[in-house]
């Protein structure tokens, strides 16, 4: 007799009771088995994850390879992780260490052909810097979250949609005055400006 | 003088103004270090936002990842408690670096180490090359020196159970010659089911 998995949570039901707790909250009900809380975390650190290896100038393809040995380690790990409220650090570190491992088992075999960095890993960035780098990219994705919903909606489609919409398209979808978008645009960040600071990011 | 608005200073980072504003707000700046701090705090935090929007991965990259977690509900009628385990992957034969000078031939087998708890599981994957198929070998124990004797084993992918063994005299168990997918293994103990995540990954 087979047995016929479903989701203890639809993951579909991405709510706001998700995007609001705390890494170790959601590595805690993964191990319980939400599912709806690992696609939050996922969500949360997609950008982070896959930033390491764009940065170390890997192409997409490579790039992808990487995100997916980091999703596979997070599983795996995530019991040693229930405590850990720093994961982005963690992850930063998973991460940097795959595209080494990658760049190191190509280098390992002269007779792969098709090698195919889009760029050499750059010698003046080290890893501790991408760190930081790519920690304080987090807490400013962070911050962008911690802003009441009009104003991330439009911080968002504004700055951090890839597909760049237009002022129009903006006005239609939050609902917002077409006239009125600058001055929201200012006041919201001003609003993310001031929550950056509170939060010690320089 | 009056200070450069925010609003006024985001149009002009924007591009959004006219001439003379601009000519207006650069002069402005020049000369007031307080709206030249401003200016150059907005700009950077535009351009950090903007950068962001450029790291965004391929939607089914993230589908990926969100859909490696399945965890097996429990059949109908099961007794309630059963307690479910991630196990943690410890040791992994492919994670080890080479040694200088050698090359890789063939595939040899990989051998994982996972724990939950005081429980071990150890598994060893062969490779069939000619017939794209590998053989899962393990063996489930505990620090404690107890064997896991006659205690089911699955083999589960894309969240159907495709293989079922039980463990021998002391804890052993194998899959033989199964196609290549991804698996994950559970572990079924009278403390709670483990479950090791992708144990084998379709295309390794």
């Amino acid at each position: 007799m087979e047995i016929q998995e479903t989701p203890l949570v639809p993951s579909s039901r991405h709510n706001n009771s998700y995007t609001d707790r705390t890494d170790p909250e959601l590595v805690s009900m993964c191990l319980n088995g939400d599912v709806a809380a690992w696609e939050a975390l996922v969500r949360r650190y997609r950008r982070l994850i896959y930033s390491v290896p764009r940065r170390f100038g890997f192409n997409k393809q490579d790039s992808a390879d990487v995100f997916q040995s980091v999703c596979l380690k997070l599983i795996e790990n995530l019991h040693h992780l229930k405590d850990d409220t720093r994961l982005g650090g963690w992850l930063v570190i998973t991460s940097s260490r795959t595209c080494l491992n990658l760049m190191a088992s190509r280098q390992r075999e002269p007779d792969t052909v098709g090698l195919e960095f889009d760029d050499r890993l750059d010698p003046e960035r080290n890893v501790e810097e991408l760190r930081l780098y790519v920690e304080e990219q987090q807490e400013i994705r962070d911050s962008v979250n911690e802003l009441p919903g009009r104003c991330r909606a439009l911080i968002d489609m504004l700055y951090l949609d890839a597909n760049s919409p237009s002022y129009q398209e903006i006005s239609e979808i939050i609902g917002m005055p077409l006239g009125s978008i600058g001055s929201n645009r200012a006041r919201c960040l001003e609003k993310l400006r001031k929550i950056i600071r509170d939060r010690g990011i320089k | 003088m009056r200070h450069v608005t925010v609003e006024n200073l985001m149009d002009y980072l924007e591009g959004q103004c006219s001439d003379v504003e601009k000519s207006t707000l650069e002069s402005h700046v020049a000369s007031c270090t307080e709206c030249s701090g401003l200016k150059q705090e907005f700009q950077v935090l535009i351009t950090r936002l903007r950068e962001d929007a450029s790291f965004e991965p391929p939607a089914e990259l993230v589908q990926w990842g969100i859909d490696l977690f399945q965890p097996v509900v429990r059949p109908q009628g099961a007794a309630s408690g059963l307690r479910k385990y991630i196990a943690s992957l410890v040791f992994d034969t492919y994670e080890q670096p080479m040694l200088a000078g050698m090359r890789r031939v063939g595939a040899p087998p990989r051998q994982l180490l996972f724990r939950a708890g005081d429980v071990d599981v150890d598994v060893k994957i062969e490779s069939m090359e000619a017939n794209d198929r590998i053989t899962l070998i393990g063996q489930v124990l505990s620090s404690a020196a107890k064997f896991f004797d006659n205690t089911p084993v699955k083999l589960e992918s894309h969240g159907i159970v495709r293989y079922r063994t039980r463990t021998n005299l002391v804890g052993e168990f194998s899959f033989d010659e199964v196609p290549k997918d991804t698996y994950h293994l559970s572990v079924d103990l009278p403390e709670g089911q483990i479950t090791l995540f992708c144990v084998h990954r379709g295309n390794s």
